[in-house]
């Protein structure tokens, strides 16, 4: 077994998990977003044949659309991912829909209202022109050959104008499929896209649920040991661990995605499982706080052998299969676990026995 | 202490009728369940007791997923899921509405099989069980579309949709209603109420038919018990006068054949594209025999195509309600409406079932069951359509075996590490039975619910994860130096739950996200984090002695 680490100058043990936080702060702005969090359309290809990465990705770009496309062998066959960049047009589109929703009600009362009321005549025409605009920048856009004037009423207007949103995403999926299909043979397909406004809907609650899971650990860790040193090296295990994992994930590549991202939170409970057995097991437990450490380690350790067994099994059924939830979660998971190794008995049971034996 | 075998006992059977009985909350109950046996074996101090409790819990567990089977998430399954963003946050009761008006206008459209369900406040998840392109387009027309909505009045639509303008659809409050309990008051385009005035000129005290999604070309066939289902007078004569009013319409009328009565095979299509309207309960091999002469089938549930009729003012019987042809409300025209001078402004009013409290919720929801249909069926809340994805049925059945073989690959690679560990079969035996005790417990809840592929994730690092408590309480059993056994298990305990509690809170917000596609993640950790409190703790502590006095 490993011989106890905090028998000589333990503070020496901090450096690792500092080299590694520092490398890991200068590879964060590498890290990749996936579709969720960025938008775009996402296919997923089980080809039957070939396929050439570099010509395909070549086609889309000269037809407007930036992508990325990896290929992986599996027991499942061989799949193909490519993931096409939000494009202006969508973007375009789904600022003009929510702009439309916003000025339609007004709309159809102001011109209920200047049946009565002549004097609203000209506001209902002014706002009315203003409506018809934004529809015929969205007829423009799905390529419709018609005007917002044209249409006798404005339950037409609304109708077709739903329509020609929803051309604009399928014209734009038909199109990616169809310089796919100049290319590739396979013998199922699976799309996904997120839309802007869906994908800021995700950036919005992902960003909710870090604020509240932070301020509930905060609170609960404080509530536990109440004394600001013990709980100050916990956060700061729990959070050097989320930094080495995005570290990591920038370094191999893994996008932060929703599932990636659930990951990330389930290491914030992780992290502050060994954390805590460590500090109480230090602060509460009688006898030699390095034999104490020491213990803790051995117990700490096998905590986290053991999920890193589990999670290694979801990452073997990873590369099988290829399915991604199962690959962001395992990666992510796997390198915050190994980071937590660092981060924990290195830094954090290092601040907290140099706590406990200047207080004696 | 017969007394505590007896309240297990009961409650066992209690919990067990339950999961038996209302399969729709078998994971709740079992959650219940395991709270509450999960506490009171921390609580009771018998050994036998405690492992007692546990074995009922898992005993649960096993009896849910062999009586109610598990559920599998399209990933598993194969088929399609839409996922419908709201605009903006909804309350309990719009949600209900919202999944109410997108279920219902589902079912017109006789696509049966899509399940709609809340996911939070913020999102719908419509799946289809089926990757049919030309299927789920018909759900992406819905969900993005308006329904048609008519008003019919003596055989001729009266007020179409589109004459109505969208944004002055509102409730009117109960101070100008004069006398009755709701109002919904709208406007309408000069051009519709020209159409509007003329053609109800002289109809007054007529039903105005609201239609929404009504078929054009149909006939429906159902049986008697099924048209006077909801019927007071159970006169034929009666029934089928009312009906042929109601349905009359120059652009089609619909047909109403009662089963006993018509010689099926004689009924011929008006055109390839006529639909026979039938319940659920009308047996296939008729279904196949009309199809075969040639109509599209449309299946109803069974409590949508019985018709309401009841009697108006004028002691005429009129079908209020009629769901499987769309047939949605009948208000009586006022006879001021029907003198042929074109207005703009309308209101459709009426009275409420109830007393007090009751009466006002009622009124409230014609009110706003009423605004529904003249907005075509509209959305309470603007939505937008989601990222749709796509599960061939093949390949979700190998992604199932796979990961089925992945998770007793994950549960023999712990066993094996511990067995490493600590070398003695006295402490790996139970730390291996109750491994797969809680793996059982969480297969069977999280089977009640949707097990997806972020649940899947979840479980199998649960495996890794909720072998950590036991973890604790061995290591801590093993130390000698360190107190009674008795000691060292509450240091333990002290541990776990302060270990349970913080895991648990990190991921509570996820949970309530409603980040549809990570939630079964969120459930199955925190899942297993609870386990390692209500499993692990009592049936160590039941087996304490064993370990610690080697």
């Amino acid at each position: 077994m490993i011989p106890n680490i905090y028998k000589g100058d333990y503070r020496l043990l901090t450096l690792i998990p500092l080299l590694l936080i520092v490398i890991s702060i200068f590879m964060i702005p590498n890290l990749q977003f996936g579709v969720d969090f960025r938008g775009g359309t996402l296919v997923t290809l089980q080809l039957t044949g070939t396929l050439d990465t570099t010509a395909l990705q070549e086609d889309l770009l000269s037809n407007g659309f930036d992508s990325e496309v990896n290929v992986f062998e599996g027991t499942v066959g061989t799949t193909a991912e490519i993931e096409v960049s939000q494009t202006d047009a969508l973007i375009e589109a789904d600022a003009l829909k929510e702009q439309f929703n916003d000025l339609l009600d007004e709309v159809s009362f102001l011109e209920a209202q200047s049946y009565d009321d002549p004097a609203k005549e000209a506001e209902y025409q002014e706002k009315r022109a203003e409506l018809n605009s934004i529809a015929d920048r969205m007829f423009e856009l799905a390529g419709l050959n018609t005007m917002a004037e044209l249409q006798p009423n404005l339950n037409k207007l609304r109708t077709l104008f739903s329509d020609a949103y929803l051309q604009i995403y399928s014209l734009q999926t038909e199109k990616i499929m169809e310089i796919i299909d100049a290319h590739a043979t396979y013998d199922s397909f699976s799309t996904e896209t997120v839309s802007a406004a869906l994908s800021l809907h995700f950036i919005d609650q992902a960003g909710t649920v870090v604020l509240y899971s932070a301020i509930l650990s905060v609170i609960l860790v404080f509530f536990f040991f109440r004394a600001p040193v013990p709980s100050a090296a916990v956060l700061v295990g729990a959070f050097s661990d989320i930094v080495i994992a995005l570290g990591a994930m920038s370094l191999f590549g893994i996008p932060l995605s929703l599932p990636s991202f659930a990951a990330l939170l389930m290491l914030v409970g992780f992290s502050l499982d060994t954390d805590i057995l460590l500090t109480m097991r230090i602060l509460k437990r009688k006898g030699d706080p390095r034999e104490n450490a020491y213990d803790a380690m051995k117990t700490g350790v096998t905590m986290s052998f053991s999920a890193i067994v589990a999670f290694s099994a979801l990452f073997a059924l990873a590369m099988l299969t290829h399915i991604p939830t199962y690959y962001e979660i395992s990666a992510v998971a796997l390198a915050g676990l190994v980071g937590d190794l660092f981060a924990t008995w290195g830094i954090n049971a290092v601040m907290v026995l140099h706590y406990k034996e200047k207080r004696g | 202490m017969i007394d505590h075998k007896y309240i297990l006992g009961i409650l066992f059977l209690l919990f067990a009728a339950g999961i038996l009985l209302y399969a729709a909350y078998a994971g709740l109950i079992l959650i219940f369940s395991l709270i509450i046996f999960g506490a009171l074996s921390s609580f009771w101090k018998e050994k036998e007791l405690k492992l007692l409790a546990l074995a009922a819990i898992v005993l649960l567990a096993i009896v849910n997923m062999g009586v109610n089977g598990m559920k599998f998430g399209i990933d598993f399954s194969g088929g399609t899921r839409i996922p419908v963003i709201l605009e903006s946050p909804a309350s309990q009761t719009t949600m209900g509405e919202m999944v109410d008006i997108i279920k219902k206008r589902a079912s017109t459209f006789g696509l049966t099989e899509v399940k709609v369900r809340a996911v939070g406040e913020s999102q719908i998840n419509v799946e289809v069980p089926s990757g049919n392109p030309e299927l789920i387009s018909s759900v992406e027309d819905l969900l993005s579309h308006q329904g048609v909505f008519q008003g019919v009045v003596d055989g001729k639509t009266a007020l179409g949709g589109d004459g109505i303008l969208p944004g002055t659809i509102q409730g009117v409050p109960t101070a100008y209603l004069q006398g009755a309990d709701w109002g919904v008051q709208f406007s309408v385009t000069r051009d519709g109420a020209e159409h509007f005035a003329s053609t109800v000129q002289g109809k007054a005290n007529y039903p105005l038919y609201m239609y929404l999604d009504r078929p054009t070309d149909a006939i429906v066939i159902l049986t008697w018990e099924e048209a006077s289902a909801n019927l007071e007078i159970k006169d034929r004569q009666l029934a089928q006068s009312a009906f042929q009013k109601a349905l009359v319409l120059d652009e089609g009328n619909i047909t109403v054949y009662f089963y006993d009565e018509v010689d099926l095979s004689s009924l011929e299509p008006a055109s390839n594209k006529t639909k026979a309207i039938v319940s659920d309960s009308l047996e296939e091999i008729v279904r196949s025999q009309l199809e075969a002469q040639g109509f599209t089938i449309l299946v109803i549930e069974d409590e949508e195509i019985s018709p309401h009729i009841s009697q108006i003012g004028t002691g005429e019987f009129v079908v209020d309600k009629w769901q499987a042809v769309g047939l949605l409300s009948s208000p009586v025209l006022n006879p001021s409406v029907t003198v042929g001078t074109p207005s703009y402004g309308y209101i459709i009013s009426g009275a409420a079932d109830g007393v007090g409290q009751e009466r006002q919720i009622n009124a409230y929801n014609s009110a706003k069951s009423i605004e529904s249909i003249l907005k075509g069926g509209a959305l309470p809340i603007q939505i937008s359509i989601g990222s749709k994805t796509t599960i061939p049925a093949p390949l979700g059945e190998e992604f199932l075996r796979l990961s089925i073989i992945g998770l007793f690959l994950a549960l023999i690679a712990i066993s094996l590490f511990v067995s490493v560990r600590y070398r003695k079969t006295k402490i790996l035996l139970p730390i291996i039975a109750i491994s797969v005790s809680e793996l059982i417990i969480l297969l069977s809840i999280l089977g009640s619910f949707t097990i997806d592929l972020a649940a899947m994730a979840g479980i199998i690092a649960a495996i890794g994860v909720g072998v950590d408590a036991q973890i604790v309480i061995t290591d801590e059993l093993l130390k000698k130096n360190q107190g009674t056994p008795h000691d060292r298990l509450e240091n333990a305990f002290t541990i776990i739950t302060t270990n349970v509690t913080v895991a648990i809170f990190a991921m509570l917000p996820l949970l309530f996200s409603g980040m549809v596609e990570i939630i079964g993640f969120a459930i199955s950790t925190i899942m297993g984090s609870l386990l390692g409190l209500l499993i692990s703790r009592p049936a160590y502590a039941a087996l304490v002695g064993q370990i610690a006095e080697d």
